[in-house]
C-alpha cells in the first residue's frame, strides 16, 4: 500500500497548476496510482474553480468593474468570439500511446505524465543507471534513476530537496520500506541510504548537487553528478 | 448551485440592467456546453464566453502581468471550450470546474514558454482534460485516429450527427438525448441506427471485431 503521500499544500499547489513542471509531473504520477490523493485533488479542484469562478468571484467583478470598462470589453469580447467560432474543426480525442523503455533487459511502461518528454540517455556507474528528462529548468533536475537488484545510493543529504517516486520494483532506507506510488520528498535535515533488493524504477527532480556524508563517498563525484 | 438570485431579483426589483456578466447556474452552463458539442451553437457559446471572460481575466491578471498574455489565455481557453466540448463529461463535474482546468492548463503551457523557453505543451499530459473510462472508449479512439471517423461524421446530415455525436462523445443516454434535442426517443434511436450503418460503410468492413 502507497504510505507517502504529498502534503497538501503540494497538492494545492499542483491543482492550481503552480508547480515547476517537474514537480507537477511527480504529482500527476503519484496521484494516478493513489485512489486517497485522486479524490484529494479533485476536491482540492473544485474548490479552487468555485474560488475563481464561482458566486463569490462574480460579485468580485461588479465590484471592480465600473460599466465603461465593461461595454469596452464586449466589443473586444466579439472580435474574439468572431474568431474562435470561425475554426469548424472539432478536436480528436486524444489518443494516448504507451511509451516503453528497456533496461537491462527489463521492459517499463513510462506514466502519461512523462510519456512525451525528452529522454536523454542512460549513463551507468555500477548498479545505478540514470537518463535525464529535459525539462530545461535549470539547476533543478530531473531524472529517471534505476537501481540494479543489490544496488544501492551511498548515505547523502541536500542543500535543497530531492523528491524520489517509486515507479516500479521496490528499495529501503532508514525510514523503512517503499512501494510504486510512494512519494518521497526529502531536504537538508533527511540524510538516507537507499538500498534496493529486487531492483526499481524511480523518478527523482533535485534542485542542488547532493553531499555524501560518509568517508570515501565524499569524495565520489562521479556518483553525485549522476544522481543530481 | 444556486447563482442566478443575485441578479435576477435585481432586476426584478427594477433597478436597470447594466453590462454585466448574466449569471448562469450550472444546468444552464451545461446546457451551453451540449449545445456547443452537437450543434456547434455559435449563440450559445457567446453566452458562455461573456459568462467566463471576466473570471478568467481576472485569474489571469494574478499571473501574467501584461494584458497581451491574459487576453491570450482567454482566447486559448475558450477556443479549447469551442473545439473539445464534445470531450465535456457531463457526469464528471461542473462547468465551472471544467473550464476552470482548461484555463489553468493553458496558464501552465503558457508560463512554461515563457519561463523554461518550451513549447512542449505538457498540461495535456499531467492533467488530462478527456478522462473517459478504458475499454470502449479506448476503440473508439482508435477508431477516430486510423479511420478519420470524424471527417465521416462531418459527412453526416445535421440531424444524425447530433445524436453520434451526443451518444459517443459526451456518451449521453438515449433517453438523455431525446430530452436534449426535446425529440420522441424513437427518432433518437432511429436516427442514430441510420448514422451508424452509414459510417460502417464508409469506414469499411474490417472494424467488425471492435464494434461487436
Amino acid at each position: 500500500m502507497i504510505r507517502h503521500h504529498p502534503k497538501e499544500t503540494l497538492l494545492k499547489a499542483f491543482a492550481g497548476g503552480e508547480l515547476a513542471a517537474s514537480l507537477s509531473a511527480a504529482i500527476a504520477i503519484h496521484v494516478d496510482m493513489c485512489p486517497l490523493c485522486q479524490e484529494k485533488t479533485a476536491a482540492i479542484t473544485r474548490e479552487q474553480a468555485m474560488k475563481s469562478f464561482g458566486r463569490e468571484a462574480l460579485s468580485a467583478d461588479i465590484n471592480s468593474s465600473g460599466v465603461d470598462s465593461c461595454q469596452q470589453a464586449e466589443t473586444d469580447y466579439d472580435d474574439m468570439i468572431q474568431v474562435i467560432v470561425a475554426d469548424e474543426q472539432i478536436a480528436p480525442v486524444p489518443l494516448r500511446i504507451p511509451k516503453k523503455i528497456t533496461l537491462h533487459g527489463q521492459e517499463f511502461t513510462l506514466p502519461q505524465a512523462i510519456a512525451n518528454l525528452q529522454l536523454g540517455k542512460f549513463r551507468h556507474l555500477g548498479k545505478l543507471s540514470r537518463a535525464r528528462l529535459l525539462l530545461g529548468e535549470g539547476p533543478i533536475h530531473t531524472s529517471l534513476l534505476h537501481l540494479q537488484p543489490g544496488g544501492s545510493v551511498p548515505e547523502h543529504t541536500h542543500k535543497g530537496y530531492e523528491l524520489t517516486l517509486l515507479l516500479a520494483g521496490e528499495f529501503h532506507d532508514e525510514q523503512g520500506s517503499y512501494v510504486p506510488g510512494d512519494f518521497m520528498m526529502l531536504d537538508g535535515r533527511h540524510t538516507h541510504t537507499p538500498v534496493s533488493e529486487q531492483g526499481c524504477l524511480c523518478y527523482t527532480v533535485v534542485s542542488d548537487a547532493l553531499h555524501f556524508t560518509q568517508g570515501i563517498n565524499k569524495l565520489l563525484n562521479p556518483i553525485a553528478a549522476l544522481i543530481y | 448551485m444556486q447563482v442566478i438570485s443575485g441578479a435576477l431579483q435585481k432586476n426584478q426589483e427594477g433597478i436597470k440592467p447594466i453590462a454585466m456578466p448574466a449569471d448562469f447556474d450550472n444546468k444552464t452552463l451545461t446546457r451551453f456546453v451540449i449545445a456547443i458539442a452537437l450543434k456547434r451553437d455559435k449563440q450559445a457559446f457567446t453566452s458562455l464566453f461573456k459568462f467566463f471572460a471576466p473570471k478568467i481575466k481576472r485569474v489571469a491578471a494574478t499571473r501574467f502581468n501584461n494584458s497581451e498574455q491574459v487576453n491570450e489565455v482567454l482566447q486559448e481557453t475558450m477556443a479549447i471550450v469551442w473545439r473539445k466540448a464534445h470531450l465535456f463529461n457531463i457526469d464528471k463535474g461542473a462547468v465551472t470546474t471544467w473550464v476552470y482546468t482548461i484555463m489553468r492548463n493553458v496558464s501552465f503551457d503558457m508560463l512554461r514558454k515563457v519561463q523554461a523557453n518550451k513549447e512542449d505543451n505538457l498540461s495535456d499530459d499531467i492533467w488530462p482534460l478527456a478522462e473517459r473510462n478504458i475499454g470502449e472508449g479506448e476503440i473508439f479512439a482508435d477508431h477516430l485516429a486510423k479511420k478519420h471517423m470524424l471527417t465521416c461524421l462531418e459527412q453526416l446530415p445535421q440531424n444524425q450527427q447530433m445524436v453520434v455525436k451526443g451518444f459517443y462523445f459526451l456518451e449521453m443516454s438515449q433517453e438523455q438525448l431525446a430530452r436534449q434535442l426535446d425529440l420522441p426517443l424513437g427518432t433518437i434511436k432511429s436516427r442514430l441506427r441510420l448514422a451508424l450503418s452509414k459510417l460502417k460503410l464508409q469506414l469499411g468492413d474490417d472494424n467488425d471485431q471492435a464494434s461487436s
